[in-house]
């Protein structure tokens, strides 16, 4: 019996003194840095929000509220974080929608942005993709970000090879035909879920999850 | 239907796609290190893809149960010390990888038993290289994996279940099993040239992994280009340059492209 | 029992002689994964430092106390707990590397790497030894991946350190930057390496 307490227990001691401290020290860390990883990720989308919405890029003078989208389709629910931007003085500025599909090698995200109506489109930033680099990696450069901007929504974005023409036409990065076209694809998708529950009617309820209808 | 299209474009990119070895460079001290024999690698994939499923299923219900905010264990313990509302937020993923690599460690000693037990000749081949596979990258990694999919995703419905996170565990180690008998393969026959004598050994392995590495990513696109034919299509379709009726497309007799505006 | 290494001879044989990737090879997984550019990989050297020298410390100081069964839970244990903080750490401060690491700070856990400093030297030398020790294979682990980032961010994008060196009529080698680049340099690399300690070996040969 006494043998038994020397080999396991009593060796188990320095184990259990060392799992108590290094816990302490985690949760140490876990209550100082997670804010500050919260506050980063939530940052990450922010800043990029009044580059997206037309007219002045003064993030100081816009306010934006978040609520979430959720449609129903194909049996599915689907979820769309979307910013409403307003100007300090409560004109809307702008929509900005976070959207997500599938692209040549793995997931795109982007953020849209869309002018105050609903009609236009006037953004378009990349926040993360892992398509191939120096080919469907270039959907990340600006210039051919650049080619939605002033397309209007009510129709779709067609992905055309050699030059676009105006109207609807995307022109395809050369050598990545299939990223160009699911970057298009992942905004028409998400334009055509989300612009019937985008212009709020009159003065906003609240800020966080809206009911589904 | 859909969750086992779902199962199934998991498992084919976790075993071909982004192969483990291949693509995420998990589990490279064993490739360059075990793959000398045909028999060997392929006794070392399968004891570790059994590992990996076991951590996985272990890992999984761990994080899903204990370790996430608003998980039903701590929930429950933390509501004999706390107010009800902060007992429900208890975040405990800090202890993650300690969690994981401890459960890992568990597996191979289950593992260790049930080959001892039940295959002594090929629990004496191993060796060494059994408790060996408690440091092989692929295990953590796959846990890594799951974790990414199950805490801080954005969406509940995003969050994996465990068929799925079985399923990457799995077809990984598959996937593992498979790069490792390749290049075993390769290797039997590899004595029978005249290798450099800087070369010899680890060097050449890894010189052909990397051609293998070329080989495999012929693989790319794969899986979405099934996920696109399979999947019940959107209402919206991607943006294909046929629909628009007001340009067509053609391809004429040298194969370039051209456009024609049809009024 | 033979004499243990002093500090200073730890130091230096972690640099080049007894160097953990290309001698030892160990911790490949990192080497591969991460040396796509200069800064991912300098980070990492970083953060292995960090873990290793914490590590060292802490298993150096309570080495007397270890029992030979428990040892590798001990090790591990001290491990997951180190990676864990500096994985926070970078989460925190340097939120877009760790995006681009993503989970190969983590797998820092098991790197044979650390484990192996704190089973040899470690649990049974001092603190200030096992101190030099970390530091110098540190400093090797991070010799041999900025070797490879190097090599691989030259010739895969034209930029070192995200400034352009080569010409704009370079023709990216892609494949550098992909995984395939990863085995084919340090597959190259290892066998430059080996060449150079058999030309010094036989050197040596010659003078004696």
């Amino acid at each position: 019996m006494s043998s038994f307490k020397n080999s396991n227990l009593a060796q188990a001691w320095l184990v259990l003194v060392l799992a108590t401290v290094f816990g302490t020290a985690l949760a140490g860390i876990q209550s100082k840095l997670s804010p500050v990883i919260e506050a980063n990720k939530v940052r990450e989308t922010m800043e990029k929000i009044p580059g997206l919405v037309p007219g002045n890029a003064d993030s100081d003078n816009l306010v934006v509220t978040s609520r979430v989208i959720d449609i129903k389709k194909n049996g599915t629910q689907k979820f769309y974080t979307v910013y409403d931007v307003a100007l300090k003085d409560g004109s809307p500025a702008g929509h900005v929608a976070k959207a997500a599909g599938q692209g040549y090698a793995d997931k795109i995200e982007v953020l849209i942005g869309l002018d105050a109506g609903g009609d236009t489109i006037t953004g378009l930033f990349v926040l993360d993709q892992k398509e191939t680099p120096g080919l469907g990696n270039k959907i990340i450069e600006k210039p051919w970000r650049d080619q939605f901007v002033n397309k209007a929504s009510a129709g779709q974005l067609v992905v055309v090879k050699g030059g676009a023409g105006g109207g609807y036409e995307i022109d395809a990065i050369s050598g990545a035909t299939i990223s160009s076209r699911s970057v298009a694809g992942i905004v028409n998708t998400t334009i055509a879920d989300i612009k019937p529950r985008l212009v709020l009617p009159g003065k906003k309820e609240n800020n966080k999850t809206e009911e589904t209808q | 239907m859909i969750y086992f299209i779902d199962i199934m474009l998991i498992a084919l990119s976790a075993a071909l796609i982004n192969n483990f070895v291949l693509y995420y460079f998990v589990g490279i001290c064993p490739f360059v290190g075990v793959s000398r024999k045909v028999e060997m690698a392929l006794g070392m994939g399968f004891a570790v893809t059994f590992v990996i499923s076991i951590a996985a299923f272990l890992s999984w219900s761990i994080t899903t149960m204990v370790l996430i905010p608003g998980a039903p264990v701590s929930s429950f313990i933390a509501g004999f010390f706390l107010p009800a509302e902060a007992a429900a937020n208890i975040d405990l993923t800090i202890l993650c990888y300690i969690v994981y690599i401890f459960s890992i460690a568990s597996s191979v000693q289950f593992v260790e038993m049930y080959v001892r037990k039940f295959f002594p000749i090929l629990y004496r081949s191993f060796g060494v290289f059994l408790p060996l596979i408690t440091t092989n990258c692929a295990i953590l990694f796959a846990c890594l994996t799951i974790m990414s999919h199950v805490v801080g995703v954005d969406n509940p419905e995003d969050a994996w279940d465990l068929g799925r996170a079985i399923a990457l565990a799995f077809f990984g180690g598959i996937g593992f099993t498979i790069a490792i008998v390749i290049m075993s393969g390769i290797r039997e026959e590899l004595e029978l040239c005249d290798v450099p004598e800087p070369f010899r050994d680890a060097a050449i392995t890894l010189v052909i992994g990397g051609i293998l590495a070329i080989a495999f990513m012929g693989f790319t696109g794969v899986d979405s280009g099934i996920r696109k034919a399979v999947m019940p299509k959107p209402e919206i379709q991607a943006a294909d340059s046929q629909l628009n009726a007001d340009a067509f497309v053609y391809v004429d007799m040298k194969g370039q492209e051209g456009r024609v505006r049809i009024p | 029992m033979a004499d243990l290494p002093t500090a200073t001879e730890r130091f230096i044989q972690g640099i080049l002689p007894e160097n953990p990737v290309y001698r030892q090879m160990l911790g490949l997984c990192p080497t591969l994964a991460v040396t796509n550019g200069m800064k991912p990989a300098l980070t990492m050297a970083c953060s292995v430092a960090f873990v290793l020298l914490c590590a060292n410390i802490v298993i150096s100081l309570i080495r007397n106390l270890l029992k030979p069964h428990l040892r590798i839970v001990v090790f591990t244990l001290t491990i997951a707990t180190f990676v864990t903080i500096a994985d926070r750490f970078l989460a925190a401060y340097l939120f877009q590397m760790s995006k681009t690491l993503g989970p190969y700070i983590p797998l820092i856990i098991v790197n044979c790497l650390i484990i192996c400093r704190c089973e040899v030297c470690a649990s049974k030398q001092s603190v200030f030894t096992a101190s030099a020790d970390a530091m110098g294979q540190a400093l090797g682990f991070g010799l041999a991946l900025s070797s490879i980032a190097a090599v691989r961010e030259i010739l895969g994008t034209g930029m070192f350190f995200g400034i352009r060196v080569l010409p704009e009529a370079w023709p990216d080698w892609v494949i550098m930057v992909l995984p395939p680049g990863a085995f084919l340099t340090l597959g190259l690399l290892l066998g430059l390496v080996n060449w150079l300690g058999m030309i010094k070996a036989r050197r040596a040969g010659n003078d004696a």
